[in-house]
């Protein structure tokens, strides 16, 4: 039977109170996998596809040789609301780590959370895409971390990305453990078909590359897994609206586009005119594009990686 | 009025970031308020300032930015409401890039002053006393005691984060000053009399206006010597003190209850002498979370 395990309990002002709970899988001396998700409230996704797993695993704990640890919701209080931060205090919990155990509610859960993580031989964060936009299935890997890019081209995602941490990014979850790799794809705050089920064979066959999982285990045969490409930086450019409007994209993710064809235009909500044309500022594919249509000038409408 | 900067918005006007000028030549003073859109002591504040110096203009230039998130303020919001991004962290800005940060951008370019402040109320759950925080030394502090507010909290990390205002004019070698009072979401006259007063008495300081009342500080702290009280537990806090008030060891501060019900379940006492400097003012409390602070009076 998986151990469930509240790595905190939140009292919460009425009385009643809130977990965050990992459930472990452990079946052998082998390495140790630690699975977080909704850390965000409004990436149904990645709690999504920790249920997938957790369902799965049940089935073969006894035939593990490691242990999984899968962490299903970090923030259920604002997965609750289908909000992004966690509630009351309107803090974003990926900015709050490596938490604080002496501060309050959500810095208490980022300082659990990541105690709870310590040790494990890898470490993935299962998200959706961000709020407002459709993403094709891609892993995060920070450049330099060889061992993390190899296992994240076995996630069957359809892009791994090894991506220069910007600004923010010492007070994110997966910042704190070296080799962490990020799991995006589908939609914002929904799920989108196919996206749970390819996430979670990703991980499971991340499970039986590194010996937690028997390879005769997996549900699929491994030569239908996606073979993603491998891309920098450099590779990837972020296209922003000039003008203040309604967005409308003309293409989907993963589409080829040519430099300069149209990705989407902003037009005038009221009387249509079209304020601008958004063109490609590369020939490549679509990574991910703007579905919430409602853009100021600068904000950001698509990614566009080169292939 | 002077809109400095405008940014296309899809269904309504296009935002304007609005700068009033008073004066002319050196020095140069800028002050903001209203970057979070729920604070309203700041921004009323700034526009009692405005008055004074409508009728006595000043000996060098001020800029006043009494809103700069009209957005937000219209939907009584602490964020810039299109994407639900904190204006105070979007700093120094980019202005080719996200609205916020164009915004940000633009008022980065508009305070070039000798001597800037950025005008805060409190967090809605909390109300301050009136206070300047200030590094623990050098010319801002010399700069914030002499604003003459109720508080003076002297704190660490001189730079700040550079995605905040204050941080970032410090960063740009401009002297940065971060002001606070009151309670967000809520306007007290009271406390916005006391911040406008503040800002007139830095103007004094710098020589560009005559002096006004005495200083009103009564304490000038650092973090340890500060008392911050918590909660213990979760519940209902029911405060028996408010900001401003002057506790000796042993004076009830306030006390906890379970909400349904009202048991009491504990009650708070000042350790030390002081002037009380933070009142929790929304009484659905988790544990750990602060309660009130008294800070040391000499």
């Amino acid at each position: 039977m998986p151990q469930h395990h509240p790595v905190i309990e939140v009292e919460l002002p009425s009385g009643d109170t809130v977990s965050v709970v990992r459930r472990r899988f452990s079946g052998g001396p082998g390495p140790r996998v630690a699975v977080v998700a909704g850390i965000r409230g409004d990436a149904p996704e990645g709690v999504r596809v920790a249920h997938e797993l957790i369902t799965f695993l049940s089935g073969v704990e006894d035939r593990l040789a490691g242990t999984v640890d899968v962490y299903p919701c970090a923030n259920p209080l604002a997965a609750h609301r289908g909000l992004p931060r966690w509630p009351f205090f309107d803090s974003d919990l990926n900015r709050l780590f490596p938490g604080d155990d002496d501060g309050h509610p959500p810095e208490r859960v980022a300082a659990a959370l990541n105690r709870d993580v310590q040790g494990a031989d890898q470490v993935v964060e299962v998200r959706g895409a961000r709020a407002a936009f459709s993403e094709v299935t891609q892993a995060h890997v920070r450049p330099g971390e060889a061992l993390a890019a190899e296992r994240a081209l076995r996630l069957n995602v359809t892009v791994v990305w090894e991506r220069t941490p910007g600004p923010a990014a010492s007070s994110t979850f997966a910042h704190q453990h070296p080799g962490a790799i990020v799991l995006e794809g589908g939609t914002g705050n929904r799920l989108t078909p196919g996206v749970g089920k390819d996430l979670t064979d990703g991980l499971l066959n991340l499970l039986a590359m590194m010996g937690v999982l028997g390879e005769g285990e997996l549900p699929f045969h491994w030569a239908a897994l996606a073979r993603p490409i491998l891309v920098h930086d450099e590779h990837v450019q972020r296209v922003r609206t000039e003008r203040g409007g309604l967005f409308l994209p003309a293409l989907a993710i993963w589409k080829r586009v040519e430099e300069g064809e149209e990705l989407g235009r902003v037009v005038d909500p009221t009387t249509g005119e079209v304020r601008e044309i958004v063109p490609s500022p590369m020939t490549g594919r679509i990574l991910a594009i703007r579905e919430l249509p409602v853009v100021f000038p600068g904000t950001v409408v698509a990614r566009v990686v080169c292939t | 009025m002077t809109v400095v900067f405008s940014l296309e918005a899809p269904y309504r006007r296009a935002y304007e970031l609005h700068r009033l000028t008073f004066g002319q030549g050196g020095p140069v003073v800028a002050i903001v308020a209203g970057l979070h859109g729920n604070e309203l002591n700041s921004m009323h504040a700034v526009n009692l300032l405005a008055s004074s110096l409508q009728v006595q203009p000043p000996r060098g230039t001020v800029h006043l930015f009494p809103l700069v998130n009209t957005f937000g303020g219209d939907e009584g919001v602490k964020r810039w409401p299109f994407d639900d991004r904190d204006l105070n962290r979007a700093f120094p800005g980019d202005p080719r890039g996200t609205s916020v940060e164009r915004i940000a951008a633009a008022l980065i370019e508009h305070t070039e002053a000798d001597v800037c402040v950025d005008v805060h109320s409190g967090a809605p759950h909390v109300r301050e006393l009136p206070q300047v925080r200030a590094p623990l030394s050098g010319r801002e502090l010399d700069l914030a005691r002499a604003m003459g507010l109720p508080l003076v909290w002297r704190r660490a990390g001189e730079q700040l984060d550079g995605t905040g205002l204050v941080g970032a004019w410090r960063r740009a070698g401009r002297a940065g000053l971060h002001v606070v009072g009151g309670r967000g979401i809520t306007l007290d006259t009271e406390h916005s009399g006391t911040l406008a007063r503040g800002l007139h008495r830095l103007l004094t300081h710098l020589g560009m206006s005559p002096a006004i009342g005495p200083a009103e500080t009564v304490a000038d702290v650092t973090r340890v010597e500060i008392e911050t009280h918590r909660a213990p537990c979760g519940g209902f806090f029911v405060p028996e003190v408010r900001v401003g008030a002057r506790v000796k060891p042993g004076h009830l501060l306030g006390y906890m209850q379970i909400p349904i019900g009202g048991d009491r379940i504990g009650e708070l006492r000042a350790g030390r002498a002081g002037v009380v400097m933070t009142v929790r003012a929304w009484p659905m409390v988790h544990a750990e979370e602060l309660l009130v602070r008294v800070a040391a009076t000499p």
